[in-house]
């Protein structure tokens, strides 16, 4: 390799970019998952992720070796859809459509929520919570990670998951530890149609 | 990185008043649980289909275009 490791500006070799677009690859499923979690329908999510790649292989210079890749795609797509968004005039974008599309395969159901009831609930979320339940309970990000993307204090991030996880019980019905399972009770609750803003 | 590092979504207007964690009630363990395994079912199930072409051939024309350019 030709390049000098203290050069401030790398020059990619083939090999580096090639190196590159696989760790892409690789985080493009865990950058789907959380565009759904932000951009509700998946083709919007898809746009979004289409942005991320672009930037960040334009920006593939800024991306320190050693570092999290995933952490720093996240970032970008973060930016990019909230960036989007104000552009947008924040416009309120109503419930009815988030994760519309039903599973094929029901989750098995030994007391497990069902995940298309979950979705819904998860829906119902204000933005901020969703985001960091999402990047924490689901991407495998930690709290610091986290913390670091959304720009705010690891207390709050913390305080956020907190706060999802209850209202999702809420939501879900499923304060009572007896109620897991209840399919009825679940569903009757998840169907209030409320509309919610997603920054709120 | 320019614009990607910065946050361009101001979330300081809540910070104050969401930092309040002490006072929240802790969910039963089996509720946790219950509300982990959703979220990693959800994960599993949008992890698992298949990547859509579009990126395939997006992030192959970039490289492409990397060759051509550099070496």
């Amino acid at each position: 390799m030709a390049t000098d490791p203290k050069e401030e500006k790398r020059i990619p070799s083939s090999n580096e970019s090639k190196v590159f677009r696989d760790k892409l690859l690789a985080e493009i499923p865990n950058l789907r998952v959380f565009a759904i979690s932000l951009a509700y329908s998946r083709q919007n999510a898809d746009d979004l992720v289409q942005d991320t790649l672009l930037k960040a292989w334009s920006h593939a210079a800024s991306f320190a070796e050693g570092t999290n890749m995933k952490a720093w795609l996240f970032t970008i797509l973060r930016n990019t859809y909230y960036s989007l968004y104000r552009k947008r005039g924040r416009e309120v974008q109503d419930t009815d459509g988030m994760y519309s599309e039903r599973v094929a395969v029901p989750a098995s159901q030994d007391g497990v929520i069902d995940l298309a009831d979950f979705r819904i609930a998860l829906a119902k979320l204000p933005a901020d919570q969703r985001e960091v339940l999402i990047m924490v309970g689901a991407t495998g990000l930690s709290y610091e990670e986290t913390a670091a993307i959304c720009n705010v204090a690891i207390g709050t991030v913390k305080s956020r998951v907190n706060r999802a996880r209850t209202k999702l019980s809420e939501l879900l019905s499923i304060n009572g530890v007896d109620d897991i399972g209840h399919d009825k009770k679940i569903v009757s609750t998840v169907n209030t149609n409320r509309h919610v803003s997603p920054l709120t | 990185m320019g614009e990607a590092k910065k946050d361009m979504f101001n979330n300081e207007s809540d910070e104050v008043k969401l930092d309040s964690n002490d006072r929240e009630i802790e969910l039963s363990p089996k509720i946790q649980d219950a509300i982990g395994r959703s979220l990693i079912a959800h994960y599993n199930d949008i992890v698992s289909s298949p990547i859509p072409d579009k990126f395939l051939l997006l992030l192959a024309e970039l490289e492409a275009k990397e060759e051509k350019h550099g070496n």
